[in-house]
């Protein structure tokens, strides 16, 4: 299997992410989005990595994740915030 | 057709379905379901770029990222009782601790394979895959996504009944 598959399954994932991001009203569908977008980058970086021969790839990936981990703490802070307030 | 194709083919339909179900489903509930499963299939692929160290981290952060914030954003919570998102989330990171805890246990003994591939360049290693699924690290895994899932609908219950969430 060629790089360029992961490569387009990547850019197909980015895709669905940013037109969540953008039809969805509420903001957990809007999170869910950017949690797909976050998703598209990490493997279009492990993809780049195993095709590249390079294992800088696999780090960005994890920081990648590591960015999307903060970002969902956000958006469980803010569901927690927005629900409080009721 | 390899076993690499045969991977990439299920899994990049399962990833791109629950994608495009994540981002255009009305309900809650369905959308972070599809997210879930589009993460963990993605964790599959990421086996199949011999990258188990970004499966694993995307396994990690399925469990206990994404699925408390699937969990507080589409369980429903009454006006008069809104004080159960913390203890749900709370809920979540000690069961969340306690998986880590037992999966560094297994790591430490060496029960995790770290070598898994299915690149037909590095080999299969299917004595490896048959101990990642059967060992005591998948056992956790499944327990805990078990306890996860009851955690979630015992809110669920104690909200709908109106009574406070231990």
């Amino acid at each position: 299997m060629t790089t360029v598959a992961y490569l387009y399954l990547g850019a197909i994932l980015f895709v669905a992410g940013a037109l969540g991001t953008v039809i969805r009203a509420n903001a957990g569908g809007r999170i869910i989005g950017v949690e797909l977008m976050f998703a598209a980058a990490t493997l279009t970086f492990a993809a780049s990595a195993v095709g590249f021969r390079e294992l800088d790839g696999q780090v960005a990936a994890m920081v990648v994740i590591v960015v999307a981990i903060a970002h969902a703490a956000v958006g469980f802070s803010l569901g927690v915030g927005l629900r409080g307030r009721g | 057709m390899s076993l690499e194709q045969v991977v990439f083919a299920l899994a990049g339909a399962v990833c791109i379905a629950g994608a495009i179900t994540a981002a255009t489903h009305r309900d809650p509930r369905v959308a972070g379901a599809a997210l879930l499963i589009t993460l963990l299939s993605l964790a599959v692929l990421y086996a199949g770029l011999a990258a188990p160290a970004v499966a694993a981290a995307v396994i990690l952060v399925a469990l206990f990222v994404t699925a408390p914030l699937v969990v507080q954003l589409t369980v429903p919570v009454s006006r008069a009782q809104t004080a159960g998102g913390p203890a749900v989330a709370g809920a979540a990171v000690l069961m969340g601790t306690l998986l880590l805890a037992t999966l560094a246990v297994a790591i430490a003994r060496g029960e995790v394979p770290v070598s898994v591939s299915v690149r037909p360049a590095d080999g299969y290693d299917m004595a490896g895959l048959r101990d990642l699924l059967t060992g005591r690290a998948a056992a956790a895994a499944g327990g805990s996504v078990a306890v996860l899932l009851a955690a979630a609908l015992a809110a669920r219950a104690a909200r709908r009944d109106g009574s406070p969430v231990p």
